[in-house]
């Protein structure tokens, strides 16, 4: 006889909602998209929220973390205007030239959106319509993408997923200007929010992809996105984001990109809000000759626990992937970067390298640091890297002899660290915006 | 005028003495060199100088233009005129260079109630003095001192130097890694500092360099004191007997 197993509070609300709200959930009465629902609940139940037990989360236990589910976001349409999604952005980023498509809470907004000059280009849809009536080329891209479609979290946002959008960018296609996506949330009470975005990009294709994602104000959020970008052979595609979410948010979200051949992906995460962030990304190299760069910087104070969890999964010869992480920590934040290279046992030629810093601000703050490498083929270079430290006393001195008073040597010393990840952001009015916001989060040291 | 006074200083961390009581006094618009042989305290003298606090000052006294800055932080000794050209110059990677030049002009300008130096004005007085010291424009574009040779790193202090208007230059062996053609180059951006506002102390190990800054008084420290002090003609004479009398070993 099977034993029933106890669930959390936060468990027990997912059901809930997963029973009482399906036959409402976008893609209802279609039998793909049901399918595609009951199947990943079935994954997801089976195994419930995962814990410090399970390996990949061990440094991140949602039972602890998730004390119970807030309901969904209500769906109707918050009246919110331009001016509003400028606030949660922030003056710097609200000011970038770029296509923008903006999402309230999971809902894709066209009227709060820029899309001018994408026509003929790409196709933007709303996810919730494509439920409802998926052409083929979603049916073979949504969860087909990489292999961790069984990652709970994954599973659960695929039962649960209530918007988003499909971007499709045509063969051939380069754009001048950034493709912004904006996550905005507008509930004005405790509420989830899961959305799901699927992205393909044409073969030969030029892409720079922002995603935001942002608070409008302190209300209590459960965030959890999945993005599935496909890219294709001859590609580059620049795929960033940015977190600011409130203090009493928990953010989930989960990147999944395949590469075709020769494909140029670099991507980029700058995190600074949210209580609790777990930022999955998940590569899988398809085609031979491709590039992976994936960086990231992270700056926490307080309580703030950010997760950044890597998984390159080199299935086919000849590829190359990078990864550069740098966190800044105070107070008793809490920073993990996972990162597991698989190698399989034809992808001869592999060069992989991934390298982690933290720079501790506090005697409080934590760094944990695992890199894995499964390395199955015999003709490759592979080598990680993880380092930690505080601001040095020499290089301190220096500057303090040169008449630089110590808070301003501190600073500039900070920022300094976390520039050498943020360089790494080819796109150079986000990589701007990015180093400006880093000043601005140092003003705010020790306040 | 630098007036040091009974200055007895030891390590902050393990109470060791390095420097018992000296005194040593500089007058505006003199240059004079501290030698000596390894281990007697000579750039402890300049960290102190420059108010480095892994050193505690258990006794005596440093005061500069009148003004006691014994208790002073490095930063405020520095808007006060000190400057120290380190031995080992600091490589400090993702800080570019300008950016520093300009932070440190600014910061001292703004501590001695200057104003802070406008875009074009900063750039202008930088490429001058660079140009000066056979400074390449890209090398200004790098982060501070990241993969400089010793002559390239030397150069860019003395350019710091030459920036920040010093009154009491400190120099730790501007000479240590530098071939004849960096150190005259060096030298002379040094010379062209002398004037009868500014004094200067040369520490050096060697007396090479006193070919080319020509001090106005030599002194020799040994044990943490100065044990003997004397004309430019000082420096030749321990060029030929070495610091066999001074407690150094014979090579």
């Amino acid at each position: 006889m099977a034993a029933e197993i106890l669930k959390t509070k936060a468990e027990q609300g997912f059901a809930d909602q997963f029973t009482a709200g399906k036959s409402a959930l976008p893609g209802a009465g279609n039998a793909w998209a049901e399918g595609l629902r009951d199947a990943a609940w079935e994954t997801y139940a089976s195994v419930g929220l995962p814990h410090a037990r399970v390996e990949e989360w061990k440094y991140t236990d949602l039972r602890r973390l998730l004390s119970e589910a807030y309901p969904p976001a209500p769906a109707l349409a918050e009246a919110l205007n331009g001016d509003d999604v400028a606030k949660a952005l922030g003056s710097v980023l609200a000011g970038l030239e770029c296509h923008r498509l903006v999402i309230v809470d999971s809902q894709f907004r066209p009227e709060l959106s820029d899309l001018g000059g994408l026509e003929g280009m790409g196709d933007i849809q709303s996810l919730g319509d494509q439920l409802s009536s998926p052409a083929d080329w979603l049916k073979q891209t949504l969860t087909q993408i990489t292999p961790q479609q069984n990652d709970t979290v994954i599973a659960l946002n695929t039962a649960l997923m209530s918007g988003g959008i499909t971007l499709r960018i045509g063969d051939n296609v380069v754009l001048d200007k950034p493709v912004h996506i904006v996550h905005v949330v507008a509930a004005k009470e405790a509420a989830s929010v899961t959305l799901r975005n699927v992205i393909s990009i044409g073969a030969a294709a030029k892409v720079c992809l922002l995603e935001s994602y942002v608070s409008l104000a302190d209300t209590p959020l459960q965030r959890n996105a999945v993005s599935e970008l496909i890219a294709g052979d001859g590609s580059d595609v620049q795929h960033i984001k940015f977190q600011n979410e409130n203090m009493d948010s928990s953010h989930l979200t989960s990147w999944m990109t395949r590469l075709g051949a020769d494909v140029t992906y670099k991507a980029f995460q700058f995190s600074i809000g949210a209580a609790v962030a777990r930022n999955q990304i998940f590569v899988t190299f398809a085609g031979e000759g491709s590039t992976s760069h994936v960086s990231g910087a992270v700056m926490g104070r307080g309580k703030q626990h950010n997760d950044t969890t890597m998984v390159i999964d080199h299935a086919v010869p000849g590829c190359e992937s990078r990864e550069f992480n740098k966190l800044v920590l105070d107070g008793s934040a809490r920073g993990v970067v996972q990162c597991k290279a698989i190698v399989r046992k034809h992808a001869q030629k592999t060069d992989g390298h991934q390298m982690a810093q933290a720079l501790m601000l506090s005697e409080m703050a934590e760094f944990d640091s695992k890199p894995e490498l499964e390395i199955f083929a015999d003709d490759v270079v592979c080598g990680h890297g993880s380092t930690s430290g505080q601001v040095d006393d020499e290089l301190m001195f220096y500057l303090r002899a040169r008449g630089i008073p110590e808070p301003q040597a501190r600073a500039l010393l900070i920022a300094a660290f976390v520039g050498e990840a943020i360089e790494k952001v080819s796109s150079e009015p986000i990589r701007e915006a990015f180093r400006s916001m880093s000043e601005t989060w140092l003003e705010g040291e020790g306040a | 005028m630098l007036e040091i006074k009974n200055l007895h200083v030891k390590i902050a961390e393990d109470d060791t003495e390095i420097l018992n009581g000296i005194d040593l006094t500089i007058p505006k618009g003199e240059v004079h060199a501290i030698m000596g042989p390894n281990g007697s305290g000579k750039s402890t003298l300049a960290y102190v100088l420059a108010g480095k606090n892994d050193y505690e000052v258990t006794e005596g006294s440093i005061s500069w233009n009148g003004d006691d800055i014994t208790e002073l932080d490095p930063d405020e000794r520095a808007a006060a005129g000190v400057f120290l050209a380190f031995q080992y110059p600091i490589e400090i990677p993702g800080v570019a260079t300008m950016t520093f030049l300009r932070t440190s002009m600014n910061a001292v300008r703004k501590a001695r109630g200057q104003d802070e130096l406008s875009t074009p004005d900063f750039m202008r007085v930088v490429k001058a003095k660079a140009k000066e010291l056979n400074i390449k424009d890209d090398k200004l574009k790098r982060p501070l001192n990241v993969g400089f040779s010793g002559g390239e790193k030397k150069r860019q202090e003395i350019l710091q130097m030459s920036l920040l208007e010093p009154t009491l230059c400190v120099l730790d062996e501007t000479d240590s890694g530098l071939d004849i053609d960096a150190l005259k180059i060096v030298a002379e951006g040094v010379n062209a500092l002398r004037g009868p506002e500014r004094a200067m102390l040369v520490i050096t190990h060697y007396q090479r360099l006193l070919n080319y800054i020509v001090p106005d008084m030599v002194h020799v420290l040994s044990e943490g004191k100065i044990v003997r002090s004397g004309g430019k003609d000082l420096a030749l004479e321990l060029e030929k007997s070495g610091y066999a009398e001074y407690g150094e070993a014979a090579a």
